[in-house]
């Protein structure tokens, strides 16, 4: 009997970078609706709709004693006896950190799916670059760059990627500021305690975050039967099973427990949490992920 | 198979065991080999398969199982016989089986008996007729030729014999018997030792018309003989010899035994490596070295072993009297000094303190000497002479010595043998022509027949004896001119001897000679064996009736009836008529032994025959057939294999995982209860109603609360009331509804009706015996709760060391237990959380903590509320006075108030209470609840 999945060869960047602009094609312009921003502010190329630095005129208000001269707008100023000042939208740009997962168990592809679990997580990842990017919004990726603005933020994402070494199994977090967003697109095959240690920090820095679960169908339905050895690709465990097929209900009740178990955490700490199954399509996460983004749920924090 | 006594019905089959490598590649591969599959979710897997994981591949164990089993197979089908008897091929007319059934045949003679009875049967088959003959027996026994089935009659008859093979006869008598049958088989079960006439009597033997020869002879020689023994000055000795084939060092314990068979002396004797002789010691006392009877090397269980001991190897007491003045700067002109360095290997000396004759007979003769020695003494005081009269009269030995004072004293008729003529007679000399006289031969009447002449003693002076009538008889030994040099003479029970030369050697040469030693232990020996027996008078003189046989296993035994009396003399054969033992009567007894002191065993020969010879070893037979038991061990093992699939499969492990720990030993335990009640009706139905049935029926049919009766009324009062407050709490909060409780008295009462049993410790009531405490601790150790209750939280002083009465009390009570480590209540402690969430234990008294057993393997390692753990504290102190918070009077009021006066204190004293009842109900239940949602899932909810 043939296998019912296997590992797959990492995607090269460069083809999934291809695919992405193909997702990021059909969604529309992604705005993510930033709010109150304190730190991470600079200019971006969508307006608050609120005064504060930016280029484009807001409004013209009346001087008060103790602001700088250098503001005030004496073309306006002159057309009557009033000292005006000239406010000018706020714009700022907003900072997403995008992250998938490297691990080995990302590389798994049942014969039911049309693409390996790393290969949809690099895709997604890729196709949300594109579309933050092409609305000016700044990305990175932890651990790889800083947050950049570019036009071209795909690219530049994936060709950080070509050249990056071995990427730690966990991002490094220490970067993420308030009010920034993250997307991680990963399995998170962990138990849910071990998962959520390492992304409790972010909660607590207010960070929203956006889980993507890329789910293998093979894992999910658990479609074994008869005497099977598995393997973990991590660890090289090795279990064997009699009869695998009297494991499933109960395997499928425990995975299906660990979903529902992060989602609501998540849902607690006001993320999102999407599942993309890998013989699905990737827009359908996508677009997802941007209607969370754009979403006005309350960060966790405020 | 040459070192394993199997043989196989098909050994073609063994080939089969060839297949085991293929077999084993077979195994290797079932159960199949599994698809390997990646499997990122392995963790979660791991979860739902916990216990059901199988190994990869069969555990080596159990691959060597079935490989066991397959090779017990393959041996079973070879049809194998273990110890398969080899059929002795049986030609000719007839088949002689000659046994040697002598003393060495003893220890095995069943092997013998088996070995002939094979060829008794072999004999049987080929219907042949049978001689069967053995040649310890008389010769004139008859041996047939027989058919099958008499032959095995007398051989079931015959017995091994305690005496020496006599090959010779027997086998002169076979040959007579074979002399018509052309070609007989003749089989030799020989004893494995040589005899003398081993040669010649093969040769008659084998001279006929035999036609082949079976040749059977012992594997080892593993006998040990006892040959001779001494009794010396400090030990009693005894030589034992062994096979010259035994080479390898060995060690053997001996013993000596006494008249009535009690073991007294013990000693081991080594062999050293090549050593076929061995020396063995008994360092005893020497009254003790005289009780000696027998002396038997251990595990032997023949009759050589056996070394009998009669008068001859005792010690004796010797008296020596001498009357000249000890000169120590010439100690060889002392009279004594030639005898005394005679006798001192073989006797004991006595010898007087004082040389007056007066004082010393008499005080020799307290110690009762069995011969006295007098060196030269002529005329003896009156009263000391009656003495010395009496004491020879009793059977004692009297030996005198000549010397000038005793040809100076004249003749004494009682105590000289013979008349002896005044003076003395000078032989040789410078005025003399005569030459000083040699001794001649022993004349044979006398007791020193069978030494060897001192022909090297010469005499230069003697006193002469009167020539009588009866001289002759007297004399003992003679000089070569006829005159007597020792005379003898019996004076009552005892001897009288004069030596008619002085104990030094100024009158002759004789005390410098061999012969002197010699003749003086041969006076010791018979001074009183002589005497006595010769004055038994029974049967014909010298000739010594049986009196104890040594059978053939070493044992000492009546004589059978083929034994004779045993004609005195030289020292007789060993036959059958004449076995080892002792002959005389219960006063004097001679010993019989089997070995000569120059004995030897050495192995016997093989003739050196043309004829074909087949050899065989002495066996049993013991051919089992193996198809069975092999074929039994492989079900066994596929039993087992069943039962390790099954393991390994996880069918125990689910079944047991449906049930916690406790609940399922509970579950057993009750299981093997009712299994006892299934079996053994007849016990239940044999008990009669005891008279505390009632109380002990109406202690278990509910669940009740017990106290200890402490003796003091208001402190019982206050418990028995507070455990009733606790139980309507009980009640009212709970499902558990307890009965009233029950006070105990610890010395008498059942106590493990109870699950808990309160005891307010009080300093004023009597303190508990130790049996009570003792009843206490049981039921502790059986798991019973003791809730101990000082109830002094608020006096009991201040500092480390203060205690109150209460504690010291609880303190003294404790000392006699066995208590466990113990802890105040820990935060996650299952105590806290079984029914009320409590993280304290106050009771009328706030602030004291609860102390439990300490619960060192408990582990919390998932930071659950409750730590896990198994049991049950047995012991639980408080010095809250619980019992106090909880007793309510006859209307459901509060009898005392809480210190501090706090409503809620009595609630949580409650609540308390509650927790430690469904503690004790439920142990450690409340821990395992984390398990419940798995639990669930298990059972397929």
């Amino acid at each position: 009997m043939a296998r019912v999945g296997e590992a797959a060869p990492p995607v090269a960047a460069r083809d999934a970078l291809a695919r992405a602009r193909l997702r990021a094609s059909l969604v529309p312009d992604l705005l993510v609706e930033a709010r109150r921003v304190v730190n991470t502010v600079i200019a971006g190329w969508h307006g608050r709709r609120k005064r504060g630095i930016g280029e484009n005129f807001w409004q013209f208000r009346p001087y008060v004693e103790g602001e700088t001269m250098s503001r005030i707008d004496w073309r306006r100023s002159a057309r009557d006896d009033h000292v005006y000042v000239r406010d000018k939208e706020w714009e700022a740009a907003h900072t997403v950190w995008l992250w998938a997962d490297p691990s080995p168990s990302m590389l798994y592809q049942s014969r039911g799916a049309s693409v390996s679990k790393e290969s949809r997580a690099l895709v997604l990842i890729l196709a949300l670059a594109e579309l933050l990017s092409r609305s000016g919004e700044r990305i990175a990726w932890p651990g790889l760059s800083d947050p950049f603005t570019a036009r071209n933020g795909a690219e530049r994402l994936a060709s950080y990627l070509l050249h990056a070494g071995e990427l730690p199994a966990r991002p490094n977090l220490s970067q993420l500021r308030r009010f920034s967003d993250i997307v991680v697109a990963g399995d998170f095959l962990d138990p849910v305690e071990e998962t959520f240690e390492w992304l409790d920090p972010l909660a607590q820095r207010g960070v929203r975050a956006h889980l993507i679960e890329i789910s293998d169908p093979a894992e999910e339905s658990f479609p074994y039967s008869g005497r099977t050895e598995f393997t973990d690709p991590e660890t090289g465990q090795k279990l064997t099973a009699g009869r695998a097929e009297t494991l499933a209900e109960d395997y499928r009740r425990l995975y299906t427990a660990r979903r529902q178990e992060l989602a609501s955490r998540c849902a607690k700490l006001g993320w999102s949490y999407t599942v993309n199954h890998t013989d699905r399509l990737a827009s359908d996460a996508l677009v997802k992920v941007h209607m969370a983004m754009t979403a006005d749920v309350g960060h966790g924090g405020r | 198979m040459g070192w394993l006594p199997i043989s196989f019905g098909f050994p073609a089959i063994l080939f089969g065991l060839l297949a085991l490598p293929v077999i084993w590649w077979l195994l290797r591969l079932t159960p199949p080999k599994p698809q390997t599959e990646t499997f990122p979710p392995l963790r979660i897997l791991a979860r739902v398969m916990r216990k059901e994981e199988t190994p990869h591949q069969s555990p080596w164990w159990l691959t060597l199982l079935r490989l066991l089993m397959a090779a017990l197979v393959i041996f079973a089908l070879a049809d194998p016989v273990f110890n398969a008897r080899e059929a002795t091929p049986a030609s000719g007319g007839a088949t002689a089986i000659v046994i040697d059934n002598g003393w060495a045949s003893a220890p095995d003679w069943e092997v013998r008996v088996a070995t002939a009875e094979r060829l008794i049967d072999d004999a049987n088959d080929a219907g042949q007729p049978v001689v069967l003959a053995f040649t310890a027996e008389q010769t004139n026994t008859e041996i047939g030729p027989f058919d099958a089935a008499t032959a095995r009659e007398r051989l079931a008859a015959a017995e091994p014999r305690p005496v020496p093979v006599d090959r010779l006869a027997m086998f002169t008598r076979v040959a007579q018997a074979l002399e018509a049958v052309p070609d007989a088989t003749v089989a030799m079960l020989s004893d494995g030792l040589a005899t003398d006439g081993d040669e010649a009597a093969f040769q008659a033997l084998l001279a006929g018309s035999t036609g082949q020869l079976v040749w059977i002879e012992p594997n080892e020689l593993a006998m040990i003989g006892v040959r001779e023994s001494d009794n010396l000055a400090d030990a009693f000795t005894f030589s034992a010899v062994r096979s010259t084939t035994d080479a390898l060092p060995r060690q053997a314990t001996a013993a000596a035994f006494d008249d009535r068979g009690r073991r007294i002396a013990e000693t081991t004797l080594s062999f050293g490596a090549g050593e076929t002789e061995a020396q063995g010691q008994f360092r005893v006392p020497f009254e003790l070295r005289n009780d000696f009877v027998s002396i038997v090397v251990d595990g032997q269980n023949q009759a050589a072993s056996v070394y009998l001991l009669d008068e001859n190897s005792r010690r004796r007491r010797v008296g020596l009297i001498s009357q000249a003045e000890a000169d120590a700067a010439q100690p060889l002109l002392s009279p004594l000094y030639y005898i005394r360095r005679a006798l001192e290997p073989f006797s004991d000396l006595v010898e007087p303190s004082s040389t007056d004759l007066n004082e010393a007979i008499p005080e020799i003769l307290e110690q009762r000497p069995a011969m006295i020695v007098m060196a030269d003494v002529g005329t003896l005081p009156d009263t000391a002479r009656e003495r010395l009269v009496e004491w020879m009269n009793e059977g004692g030995t009297l030996v005198r010595f000549a010397g000038s004072r005793l040809a100076a004293a004249g003749n004494d008729e009682e105590l000289l043998p013979v008349r002896l003529r005044t003076g003395e007679r000078a032989l040789g000399g410078a005025l003399s022509w005569t030459e000083p006289q040699p001794v001649t031969e022993f004349p044979p009447t006398g007791p020193f027949a069978d030494l060897a002449p001192p022909t090297e003693v010469t005499v230069s002076r003697q006193v002469l004896a009167e020539p009588t009538a009866d001289i002759v008889e007297r004399t003992w030994a003679n000089l070569a001119d006829g005159t007597p040099l020792i005379t003898g003479a019996p004076r009552g029970e005892g001897t009288l001897v004069l030596f008619h030369v002085t104990p030094e050697a100024t009158w002759s040469s004789l005390p410098i000679s061999g012969s002197f030693v010699e003749i003086l232990r041969r006076i010791v020996q018979l001074s009183r064996n002589q005497g006595r027996i010769d004055a038994s008078g029974e049967g014909a003189a010298g000739s010594l009736a049986p009196y104890r046989m040594i059978a053939a296993d070493g044992q000492l035994v009546p004589p059978g009836p083929e034994a004779r009396p045993l004609e005195p003399g030289q020292r007789p054969a060993v036959t059958i008529e004449n076995p080892p033992g002792f002959y005389g009567t219960e006063e004097g007894v001679v010993a019989h032994n089997l070995l000569t002191p120059d004995a030897t065993f050495s192995p016997i020969e093989r003739p050196e025959t043309g004829l074909p010879v087949t050899t065989a070893a002495y066996a049993f037979d013991e051919a089992v057939d193996l198809k069975g038991p092999l074929i039994a061990a492989a079900l066994a093992l596929m039993l087992l294999d069943t039962l390790a699939v099954f393991w390994m499969g996880g069918i125990f492990a689910r079944r047991s995982g449906l049930r916690p720990g406790p609940a399922q030993t509970a579950s057993l335990v009750v299981a093997a209860l009712a299994g006892g009640l299934v079996f053994l009706p007849a016990n239940a139905d044999a008990q009669d109603a005891q008279p505390d049935d009632e109380a002990a029926i109406a202690a278990i049919s509910q669940t009740r609360i017990a106290y200890v009766v402490t003796g003091n009324g208001s402190v019982d009062a206050v418990s028995r009331a507070g455990l009733q407050g606790l139980t309507r709490y009980l009640v009212e909060k709970t499902a558990l509804e307890p009965a009233d409780p029950a006070g105990v008295d610890i010395e008498t009462d059942e106590l493990a009706f109870y699950p808990l049993i309160y005891w307010p410790v009080d300093e004023t009531a009597a303190m508990p015996s130790e049996a009570a405490l003792a009843r206490v601790d049981a039921y502790m150790r059986e798991g019973g709760t003791v809730l101990f209750d000082t109830r002094d939280q608020y006096s009991n002083g201040f500092g480390a060391n203060a205690a109150s009465p209460s504690t010291r009390r609880l303190r003294d009570i404790l000392a006699n237990m066995n208590v466990p480590p113990l802890e105040p209540v820990p935060q996650d402690h299952v105590l806290t959380k079984t029914f009320f969430i409590m993280p304290d234990f106050p009771g009328r008294f706030a602030g004291g903590p609860l102390w439990v057993e300490a619960s060192f393997d408990a582990a919390n390692p998932d930071n659950r509320p409750v730590r896990t753990g198994d049991g049950v504290s047995p012991i639980m102190i408080t010095a809250n006075d619980f019992a106090g918070a909880w007793a309510i009077d006859s209307s459901g009021a509060p009898m005392f108030p809480t210190v501090p006066a706090d409503p809620m204190q009595r609630v949580y004293a409650y609540r308390a209470g509650v927790n430690i009842m469904m503690y004790m109900l439920t142990g450690n239940y409340k821990s395992d609840q984390v398990h419940v949602p798995i639990l669930l899932e298990r059972l397929g909810q």
